[in-house]
């Protein structure tokens, strides 16, 4: 059964972001504010964001996360999918 | 599917690499940074860092001789261009660190000789390991022990030499970045390629993971080597706390102060590192990672 919390946070507009330039140059520039440098464990995702797990860059959006959502990373070219992991949190998993 | 392998293209590769992170470079670092001083004249840091350099030298050329060998098995278009960017990648890794060589002070004529003397022979063993595999078209086989067994391996060890270097040698920490963005590509074609074709190879599993432990194995040998014949540590402690920028900010890997530890403890940081993501990644992939003999 899905939390009525939840649900209702689901069916809420997302935010929306406004990426900035971090100094990420590993992608064509037009995509660049798209991602940036993971800063390890103690780097807090924001909620437009997401970790690539094959090579630890941070994946942003201009637009909240939600589970289901697809992402891109695109300095390993990887297709990921977010899911709900065990703690709750967003996690993105690799589509082969 | 078709779209996913038109990322791996020879335009996609020059606007993030060359028009990219290594617009303006030399050698992969900006032309004006230099080796520090102390390096260069302190004859046991100036062995330690060619012995270093000459490990990278090794790992890289073994890259660069599986990756162009890999193009002619590639089994479509898309594939064999990306292997020819990632062979010019190798190459290019090969340069820069035969470069750094030189820049330490080893004569173009010496390089050779050099690279012998200092070549780790458990290193020379995991390279001939995933060679014979490249060596007999042997393409997924190759493909999992290049870009995740020993990119996977090139990856963690850059992040850690970078953080161990960012504060103390910028010129090295800035040819390490280079390369680690490098890295990344190359792990993501790995995943991503074989992760698609292992399923319509299942038979090929056990032949896989024989091979990734045994190479495995030759890598926790090499950084034994490396971490437990390390020369006159407590001299070489004093020396860095001489390096400019040294002690300004702890040099923070996987949540530990790289300066702090001991060569022991380093290893093991850097091999449960490695291993740990050899487990994640080849679990991806459908491979179940084999725990290798302890050297």
């Amino acid at each position: 059964m899905v939390d009525p919390l939840e649900r209702e946070a689901d069916d809420a507009p997302r935010r929306r972001f406004l990426l900035e330039e971090t100094g990420f140059d590993e992608v064509p520039p037009k995509y660049r504010r798209f991602y940036r440098r993971w800063q390890g464990a103690s780097d807090r995702l924001g909620p437009n964001e997401a970790i690539c797990p094959v090579c630890k860059v941070v994946i942003r959006s201009t637009r909240e996360l939600r589970e289901g959502d697809r992402v891109y990373c695109m300095p390993c070219m990887s297709r990921l999918v977010l899911v709900r992991a065990g703690d709750g949190a967003l996690e993105a998993r690799v589509a082969y | 599917m078709a779209d996913f392998l038109s990322m791996y293209s020879i335009q996609h590769w020059l606007a993030s690499c060359p028009q990219g992170y290594l617009a303006g470079t030399e050698f992969g670092h900006a032309p004006h940074e230099r080796e520090p001083g102390l390096v260069l004249e302190d004859p046991l840091l100036r062995e330690q860092a060619i012995g270093t350099t000459v490990q990278l030298v090794v790992g890289e050329r073994c890259a660069l001789a599986a990756s162009s060998g890999l193009v002619n098995a590639a089994p479509d278009e898309a594939s064999k261009c990306f292997l020819a960017t990632q062979t010019l990648d190798e190459a290019r890794h090969v340069e820069v660190f035969s470069q750094r060589l030189q820049d330490l002070g080893v004569k173009r004529s010496e390089l050779e000789d050099t690279i012998r003397q200092f070549a780790n022979p458990n290193l020379v063993r995991f390279a001939e390991v995933l060679l014979e595999k490249v060596d007999r078209k042997d393409f997924v086989a190759g493909v999992v022990g290049q870009n995740i067994v020993l990119e996977g391996m090139a990856f963690s060890v850059f992040e850690m030499m970078h953080a161990g270097m960012q504060d103390v040698n910028p010129k090295f920490a800035h040819t390490l970045s280079g390369t680690i963005a490098d890295e990344r590509r190359h792990v993501g074609f790995g995943e991503n390629r074989i992760g698609s074709l292992i399923a319509q190879h299942p038979e090929k599993k056990p032949e896989i993971e024989r091979m990734q432990k045994e190479m495995s194995y030759w890598m926790l040998a090499t950084f034994a080597d490396s971490f437990r014949n390390s020369p006159a540590r407590e001299e070489m402690r004093k020396l860095r706390a001489n390096l400019s920028g040294y002690g300004s900010a702890p040099a923070k890997w996987q949540g530990a102060d790289l300066t702090a530890l001991e060569p022991a403890e380093m290893e093991r940081l850097l091999a449960d590192t490695v291993l740990k993501e050899f487990k994640v990644r080849l679990g991806r992939i459908g491979i179940e990672y084999q725990t290798p003999a302890q050297p």
